[in-house]
């Protein structure tokens, strides 16, 4: 902003007498001002306000006041509070056609009647945030934030696009935080808990369970920094140096207190647990086999990783028994998610298949297990409901400093995909020149963004991202010049239901123009990485609400078209579009054929991608699971893939029981609530949103599909 | 048949050089960074990751795919044979490619 004078009495004077009114007032009224104080009136914070704020003129700023201190003189009240001043203002500025001002003077806050309604109901955005005033607190700071970052972050041409519901922008009442994080522990194994603005220092952990503790704050910590997934990579390889000193009690105690420690965490952030995941490996991966191994005390114990592989797997082996048990209630563990990475190297470890039955026992039991397949020289850290970052030659590189490997995506952004359907009517040419200007613009709000956060970066340890500034390794804990920015998609499926006339799964060439779109998308992401020297990587988008969004708004702007294609219950409101490139949740299709399908897409969106099985009541047997998800990983291109089952939770008797019943089979109460997986992750149906609810009548279980089910 | 191929791939060069692909019916995709449909097909073969390690890549009648570049060769060659057509000279070393360019 210009430097701006001040107004000299004589100048004061001047356009007072203009207007017919004197230099000051006599006004007997109270101000309730922002800094919970009262004062007496003083028209010209108005003019300082605007002076400071906007770049209107100080002739202009005091006309302005002198009208708004008439207005309100006229109106014979006693007291005003600052935030009505200012909207006075602001309609004083449109009347005037400085919408440019009044849109730089715009006061961010909620209505009285949001408030209250917010204090009491529980806000289903995302089903992760219960209910309670830690969580009123961060929606309330996420509504001021997301208002901030559509008027300052964002260009206008950016928001609208968001608002109207062309794009969605993740995350916007995080605006001031990158997306999320995958990191090793050997950070703090190294380094300690050593956080800019701590209380206290604690030197590298000794002990298996000290470790545990730096791991939950770091995670805590991290979780204040980054919107959404904190992922953790080979955390029972990184813990193995520690684990010599115990016995197998001792390793499914700390395994126990891992799992509880991460799914009891709803302390945390707006009292939502952190989306925490476990990378996991029964072999050692080839990239850690020479690398020196990080023991007690953050010194090297003259061992390489390859020597500890046994250890490595006591823990593994561990960590799933724990999960298998479930919580006291039998209940399956929303957090941590475990995934275990399925490579070459797996088959050629010994004790592999007794290792993938146990886990294959666990994803039928409680669905807890994430199937992550590494083909080839494939290696990659995953985390939230599928994001994944494929290892390159430079992250081998780090992996011989494990500390390094700090991965971020700064943002997602998702492009609503039948909506361009709607628009293009029937035209191919039309349909991929809006996609590519979507993706383009998709590219703008990700430059925006970064900037805003390079800006907050840029302030170091004393700035708002002082842990993501610090530098314990020489360089800081957000390596920016890493970071990946992700493009999404919702609703591939009704896209080709519009364009193309049917489903994804209704035929080859539904499919294949399908794939059409997305490599185009690839290829464009690719040409804009090039351009911007932007990391810019396919996701398929969580979009646990944003399915549900597009579908609202579509429906409410293309209603004539949308309401054929929209999925869900109109009547009752529980809409939504097919998640990105999945087929139709309701589509009846043997397990095997969806995972193949589906997996047809997983090569051309390079962050991430998963096909889930729904199982219903379904128990299908280890062996047979097992035999299933060597099938995936040897003939179909899939990356990641998730067993759902669903169970009731009676909230009289506390017990669970399999499948989403009406009433407890123990006790015979109503009063229960369902638990399934939700987009990537296991939560209370009772906390989900309309979109949800409506994708959850339609999912096609897979019953009895899997040979020797039980 | 399908050769998928890429503009600055050696080796696919020589088999566009060697081989009347157009008489043998065999349809050439080229992987060239501008080509959705081309990238699609490759998709819809399962091949993707395949071809970020090699290519060529030859996808036979039976919608089975060969990656090695002597079997494509064997492959072209007993097309033309059994077409009747001509059989082309394949003598010398079989050429390498160390550029990397060969690959998706």
């Amino acid at each position: 902003m210009g430097v701006v004078m001040p107004l000299t009495s004589e100048k004061r004077k001047k356009i007072a007498a203009s207007l017919g009114r004197g230099d000051s007032t006599d006004l007997a009224l109270f101000v309730r001002t922002s800094q919970d104080d009262i004062t007496g009136w003083d028209r010209n914070r108005i003019v300082d306000a605007l002076l400071r704020e906007t770049f209107i003129d100080p002739d202009t700023a005091e006309r302005i006041s002198l009208e708004i201190e008439e207005t309100i003189s006229s109106g014979k009240v006693k007291t005003v509070t600052g935030p009505l001043i200012r909207e006075m203002v602001n309609a004083k500025l449109l009347e005037m056609g400085l919408e440019e001002a009044r849109r730089m003077h715009t006061r961010l806050g909620v209505p009285l009647y949001d408030v209250d309604q917010l204090l009491v109901q529980h806000n289903k955005e995302n089903a992760n945030v219960p209910h309670g005033p830690e969580a009123t607190n961060l929606t309330l700071a996420e509504g001021i934030k997301k208002e901030y970052a559509l008027l300052h972050v964002f260009s206008p041409e950016v928001a609208d696009a968001h608002l109207s519901g062309d794009i969605h922008l993740h995350d916007l009442g995080f605006i001031d935080r990158p997306y999320c994080s995958g990191q090793s522990l050997e950070y703090i194994k190294k380094y300690g808990l050593n956080l800019p603005h701590a209380l206290s220092m604690a030197a590298p952990a000794k002990h298996a369970e000290v470790l545990l503790a730096h791991m939950i704050k770091f995670a805590a910590a991290l979780q204040s920094h980054f919107a959404g997934a904190i992922g953790w990579d080979a955390v029972n390889l990184f813990y193995a140096p520690y684990l010599e000193e115990l016995d197998d009690r001792g390793v499914k105690q700390l395994a126990q207190m891992l799992i509880f420690e991460f799914s009891q965490q709803a302390v945390a952030r707006g009292g939502q647990a952190i989306f925490s995941d476990i990378n996991i490996y029964w072999e050692v991966p080839k990239h850690f086999e020479d690398v020196p191994a990080i023991g007690p005390g953050g010194k090297y114990t003259g061992r390489t990783y390859a020597e500890y592989e046994k250890q490595a797997q006591r823990f593994a082996w561990a960590l799933f028994e724990v999960y298998k048990e479930g919580d006291a209630a039998g209940r399956p563990f929303f957090f941590p998610k475990p995934l275990v990475h399925i490579t070459e190297k797996f088959f050629q470890t010994e004790g592999h298949m007794d290792f993938l039955e146990h886990i294959c026992e666990v994803a039928a039991e409680k669905g807890n297990t994430y199937f992550v397949f590494d083909r080839g020289e494939t290696a990659k850290i995953s985390e939230c409901c599928r994001l994944s970052f494929k290892l390159e030659a430079r992250d081998f590189e780090d992996a011989k400093e494990p500390w390094k490997m700090r991965y971020s995506a700064l943002q997602n952004v998702t492009i609503n995909l039948p909506r361009m359907a709607y628009q293009a009517d029937g035209d191919d040419t039309k349909l991929f020149s809006l996609l590519t200007k979507k993706i383009e613009l998709a590219v703008k709000a990700h430059e925006e963004k970064k900037k805003f956060i390079e800006r907050l970066m840029s302030l170091g340890e004393g700035g708002p991202l002082s842990m993501l500034a610090m530098k314990l390794d020489g360089q800081t804990y957000l390596r920016l010049h890493r970071c990946s920015y992700l493009v999404g998609m919702v609703g591939l499926n009704e896209l080709v239901k519009v364009h193309f006339g049917q489903e994804l799964h209704d035929s080859d060439e539904a499919m294949k123009f399908g794939l059409k779109i997305i490599a185009h998308m690839n290829i464009v992401c690719n040409k804009l990485s090039e351009a911007t020297g932007m990391k810019l990587v396919l996701e398929q988008t969580p979009a646990e609400s944003t399915a549900y969004r597009f579908a609202k708004l579509d429906l409410a702007h293309y209603g004539e078209h949308a309401q054929e294609v929209v999925q869900g219950d109109g009547e009752r409101g529980q809409i939504y579009y097919t998640n990105s490139t999945l087929y139709h949740v309701g589509a009846h299709m043997n397990p095997i054929q969806r995972v193949e399908r589906e997996g047809l897409f997983h090569p051309l969106i390079e962050a991430g991608s998963i096909t889930h099985v729904w199982l219903g009541e379904a128990r299908p047997d280890k062996k047979a699971l097992a035999n299933f998800i060597i099938n995936v990983f040897r003939h179909t291109q899939n990356d990641q893939i998730a067993f759902s089952p669903e169970f009731t939770s009676c909230l009289d008797c506390g017990k669970t029981s399999r499948g989403l019943q009406e009433t407890c089979p123990y006790c015979q109460s109503g009063h229960v609530d369902g638990i399934t997986r939700i987009t990537g992750y296991f939560t209370k149906v009772s906390s989900w949103n309309k979109g949800k609810i409506g994708e959850l009548h339609e999912r096609y279980r897979n019953d009895n599909q899997f040979a020797g089910a039980r | 048949m399908t050769l998928f191929t890429k503009n600055d791939c050696r080796l696919c060069d020589q088999l566009k050089k060697k081989f009347d692909l157009d008489s043998l019916q065999v349809k050439v995709e080229v992987l060239d960074g501008n080509d959705a449909g081309a990238l699609a097909h490759l998709a819809w073969h399962g091949l993707v990751e395949t071809a970020r390690k090699s290519l060529p890549l030859l996808v036979l009648d039976d919608s089975t795919s060969v990656a090695d570049f002597s079997q494509i060769k064997q492959q072209l060659l007993d097309r033309a044979e059994s077409r009747g057509g001509f059989r082309p000279q394949m003598t010398g070393p079989e050429p390498r490619c160390d550029s990397g360019s060969c690959a998706l």
